[in-house]
């Protein structure tokens, strides 16, 4: 309470002096008067200056210019790089070119009229209709989590560790030079399904007006899910089967050649193509893959390019890293689909490091992978 | 006449700065108590009904606003019945509208609510005749409340207009 | 002719998932994780003796920077399996893949003699053993030590998500201290992460809202300090200020650069009328936006300069409102439950950020610039005033807390609604006002 009047006290006494001789209201004020603040006390305004003067170059000479960004070929990059024994790895790229172009430059001929992928390949409807926290939906409302995945996860054991990947027990291999806390089995961490943002947190404070229209041209779902059932040899051949490979070929074939006007690179005569791959099978490496694809620090404009990865398998079930190159981007500039390609790559790398689970019978359908990777879904959730 | 109007406005801003903080002085609250402070060297008490503190604690210097409105309830037309008339009589003074929002708005939309609600209040003064050169408004938005909590009890006492009474044009 | 037509096409869509067989395998990945990306980045080499402790804490800020952005994990290293013990010898690796590093930084630091410093870095993508961009080097002084890392760490940031950084950006905004009813306000000015606070007032009156002109050198506020509230202008780096010219009984506030940074709009009261208006900022000539007996403030340019963002409660609750730079009729574009205020377009012109006032909570909010897709990112007692980070990735406003002890601090906020944390103040802070990157 006292302190409560001295503070009153002083705030008086300065607001009488202010009023006397602070000038305050002269009739006529100087419409674009400069003043100083000179109330700070001085050792304030020294620090305040000395502060500010570094980073602003352009009002102290004695102060050097800021922070030149400059290419710096540091010094060692002439010397030859004594590259060390590396296994397996190819180091092509790890000394540092002298060449300002981007490595990546060969991944990128911008190839605006290969659309061989972008027709044919529906997306599959979304496996959850994400809508952010209708306020009268029943569904048991998503937990805050730091990642967010196409499944939910449960948060694991109090005394698991949480591992980046899914591991088995048995690590194949890397199991010699993996650190304890990885070798351990983990458990895939804690994830949610969406986006839960402070808004959506609490069911009763669910934004009410926030039905996102998300204006997405409406997507034929039933006919989606239609062509990647069909081909699964599924004893239903109830059109006549031997009709169906030939005029489908044929179709194919001229539709490819509409398309893109050359003939397919990589022909695999049909009698040695095997089975071809169940819809299991190729949902597998789609999971397989979609488990390592973190969008999550993608651009706003990388997460609306949809990037088309080419990789050539080992017979193992390994992706052959020196392989990966992307065929063709749409939606965002160059530097959008690099981004997003990277993404793709670390995904099938990291994914792909100890062997896609896929049927080694049928290697000639999996030599050659192509895969989209569509980030639409993952824009917000 | 710079001299004078310096000191109209060290009154009045002595009397405005000491509303700042009425409650510090007087635990009810609402009307009243600011004088305390405003009145160094003011003579008068409240019971003289040509002092200020008469103005403020007589006949009221403030009026409330439901949320999100300026218009004067007949409740406070009477109080401004009663401002307008004092100000007509004791022409020694002039007077700030204050005006004031509470908590639950945005700064920039509470500014402008302040200043809606004060700028009510003098043109009903000036409706009942005091001269418009005597009075100025000011909006303060949601910076200067006088009571703290965060519920409608609090709220309804924050959005108000204050009407400042400072001595001074004597001449 | 029609029939066959439908016939073929059924074929081709049947024929498709076989014809695939022929070439290459092709799947569509349509479903990814988001998550931070995990990253190694060893402390900075020091190059000389000099150089040690800075090498270790510009490494310690560039970290920093990048976690909390909420995209990306730092690895402790204490799982490090190689070191870098030297700027330009080759990096193993296998050995940061073992431990899920998914990103590493290099770097280096040396003193000269005469103090500057010198700062580069490398960064690889580990999984496909390959540098990403190439090395870069930072030269300046040793008081700007903390600017270099900044410096570092958005070109990382900028080289992993593909658009640009925001760390080497500074913060305005109000300081605050004493209790609500005697609130002391004073201008302030920090690094975006709260490093670096100086003071450019003193609290003797009131000021409100403070914002950055687009090269950053500039600052209008609006204070209390002639007694009336009035909009100045203040030079960061001297700063000295001026009162931009008003009439007599008016009160102005809630100002705004144009993107040309000679303009500004604001809004002005008289005869307790609120509307917009702009001002030449040099002769002081300005021009009325709206003319309305409603409330129309918080007025804030789209980055093209073309048109103005608004709130009025022309309709009977504060909404928002789209006019031409030049005024005319405005279209209004918020259209949910609730009142809309505060409106601030991004600098990257796509989105808006605003306050919504909705059964008595307060959220900050996107939406796109026609309405649509409205998102609100946040909910509390009181959050109000967004600012965009300058790469219009993340939103940092004011929360006040509720009740006699209620007290106002800065927050941040991605536009996903993700990543939600406090930014460090000393004392009480509101009104931010993000800065561009600084050059």
């Amino acid at each position: 309470m006292r302190i409560g009047y001295y503070i009153s006290g002083a705030g008086h006494i300065a607001l009488i002096l202010f009023v006397l001789f602070g000038g305050m209201f002269n009739s006529t004020p100087e419409p674009f008067e400069v003043t100083e603040v000179s109330v700070i006390s001085g050792a304030e305004f020294e620090a305040m200056m000395a502060a500010v003067q570094p980073p602003e170059a352009t009002t102290d000479v004695a102060v050097p210019p800021p922070p030149a960004l400059q290419e710096a070929p540091p010094p060692a990059e002439s010397q030859p790089d004594p590259t060390p024994p590396q296994p397996v790895q190819p180091q092509v790229t790890e000394a540092p070119p002298p060449d300002p172009v981007p490595q990546s430059a060969e991944a990128l001929p911008p190839q605006p009229a290969e659309v061989s992928d972008a027709a044919p390949v529906l997306a599959p409807p979304p496996q959850e209709q994400v809508v952010l926290a209708p306020d009268n939906s029943s569904r048991p409302v998503p937990r805050p989590a730091e990642r967010v995945a196409p499944e939910p996860v449960a948060a694991p054991e109090p005394d698991t560790r949480v591992a980046d990947t899914v591991t088995e027990e048995v690590v194949p291999d890397e199991a010699a030079e993996t650190p304890r806390e990885e070798a351990e089995a983990g458990a895939p961490e804690e994830a949610t399904t969406q986006i839960v943002t402070e808004a959506t947190e609490p069911p009763s404070a669910a934004p009410t007006t926030s039905v996102r229209p998300r204006t997405r041209p409406a997507r034929p779902e039933p006919v989606a899910e239609a062509p990647r059932e069909q081909p699964t040899p599924q004893p239903a051949p109830q059109q006549p089967a031997v009709q169906q490979p030939s005029t489908s070929d044929a179709v194919n074939d001229a539709l490819r050649q509409a398309l893109e006007g050359a003939a397919p690179a990589t022909p695999t005569p049909a009698g040695q193509s095997g089975p071809p791959m169940t819809s299991g099978e190729r949902d597998a490496l789609r999971v397989a893959v979609q488990q390592c694809w973190n969008v999550g620090s993608l651009s706003s404009e990388a997460l609306r390019t949809t990037v088309v990865v080419a990789v050539s398998m080992s017979e193992d079930g390994r992706p052959m890293n020196e392989t990966l190159r992307m065929l063709s981007y749409d939606g965002g500039s160059e530097a959008a689909a690099r981004q997003a390609f990277e993404s793709a790559r670390r995904a099938i790398i990291r994914c792909g490091a100890s062997g896609f689970n896929l049927p080694r019978d049928k290697y000639a359908q999996w030599r050659e992978i192509e895969m989209t990777f569509n980030p639409e879904n993952m824009r917000i959730r | 006449m710079a001299l004078l109007s310096r000191g109209i406005i060290l009154a009045s801003v002595l009397a405005l700065a000491a509303c700042t903080n009425p409650d510090r002085f007087d635990s009810a609250g609402g009307a009243g108590g600011a004088g305390g402070i405003g009145g160094i060297g003011a003579p008068g008490s409240a019971s003289d009904p040509r002092s200020p503190l008469y103005f403020q604690q007589t006949i009221g210097d403030r009026v409330l606003f439901p949320v999100d409105q300026s218009s004067i309830t007949p409740q406070y037309q009477a109080v401004l019945d009663g401002q307008a008339q004092w100000l007509m009589t004791n022409t020694d003074y002039v007077a700030i509208i204050e005006g004031h929002a509470d908590e639950q708005g945005t700064r920039e939309y509470n500014l402008a609510l302040g200043a809606r609600r004060a700028n009510a209040v003098q043109e009903y003064l000036i409706s009942r005749g005091v001269a418009s050169s005597r009075l100025r408004v000011i909006s303060y938005g949601k910076e200067r409340p006088i009571e703290l909590c965060s519920d409608e009890a609090c709220y309804s006492q924050n959005r108000r207009a204050v009407t400042v009474i400072s001595a001074g044009l004597s001449g | 002719m029609t029939r066959v037509l439908t016939l073929l096409a059924a074929l081709v869509v049947l024929a498709m998932p076989a014809a695939a067989q022929t070439g290459p395998l092709r799947i569509e990945i349509t479903e990814g994780v988001i998550e931070p990306l995990p990253f190694a980045n060893p402390d900075f080499v020091a190059e000389n003796a000099a150089a040690a402790e800075l090498a270790r804490a510009i490494s310690r800020v560039v970290a920093e920077d990048l976690t909390g952005t909420g995209l990306f994990r730092e690895i402790p290293s204490n799982a490090f399996i190689s070191q870098i013990t030297s700027f330009n010898s080759p990096v193993q690796f296998a050995d940061w893949r073992a431990i899920n590093a998914q990103a590493l930084i290099s770097g280096a630091v040396s003193v000269g003699g005469d103090g500057s410093i010198a700062v580069k870095f490398r960064l690889y993508d580990v999984f496909a053993g390959q540098e990403l961009g190439d090395g870069l080097q930072f030269n300046g002084t040793q008081a700007g030590w903390r600017r270099m890392a900044h410096k570092v760490a958005d070109a990382v940031y900028s080289r992993i998500t593909g658009e640009g950084g925001y760390f080497d950006s500074r913060v305005v905004y109000v300081a605050e201290t004493g209790p609500k009813d005697d609130r002391r306000k004073r201008l302030a000015i920090m690094d975006y992460d709260g490093a670096n606070v100086q003071y450019l007032t003193d609290s003797n009156a009131i000021v409100l809202a403070p914002r950055f002109s687009p090269t950053g050198d500039r600052i209008l506020f609006t204070s209390y300090e002639s007694g009336f509230p009035r909009i100045y202008v203040m030079d960061v780096a001297s700063v000295g200020r001026r009162a931009l010219p008003t009439q007599e009984g008016t009160m102005s506030f809630a100002p705004r650069f144009a993107p040309d940074g000679n303009t500004v709009v604001y809004s002005l009261t008289t005869g307790g009328n609120t509307d917009i208006y702009r001002m030449d900022i040099n002769s002081g000539a300005t021009t009325r936006l709206t003319s309305t007996p409603s409330i129309e403030t918080a007025p804030s340019f789209s980055p093209d300069g073309s048109r103005i963002v608004f709130e009025s409660d022309r309709s009977g609750t504060q909404q928002l409102y789209i006019m031409s730079a030049n005024g005319g009729e405005p279209q209004r574009i918020s259209f949910g439950q609730g009142r809309y205020g505060t409106p601030v377009w991004s600098p990257r012109g796509d989105l808006i950020a605003f306050t919504k006032q909705s059964k008595g909570r307060f959220h900050i909010g996107v939406m796109r610039t026609d309405g649509s897709e409205e998102r609100l990112l946040t909910a509390s007692f009181l959050d109000e005033g967004p600012t965009w980070s300058p790469n219009g990735r993340v939103i940092m406003f004011t929360r006040e807390t509720q009740g006699e002890s209620g007290a106002a601090s800065l927050y941040s906020v991605d536009i996903s609604g993700r990543n939600l944390k406090q930014i460090r103040t000393e004392g009480g802070a509101s009104d931010p006002a993000w800065s561009p990157l600084q050059r």
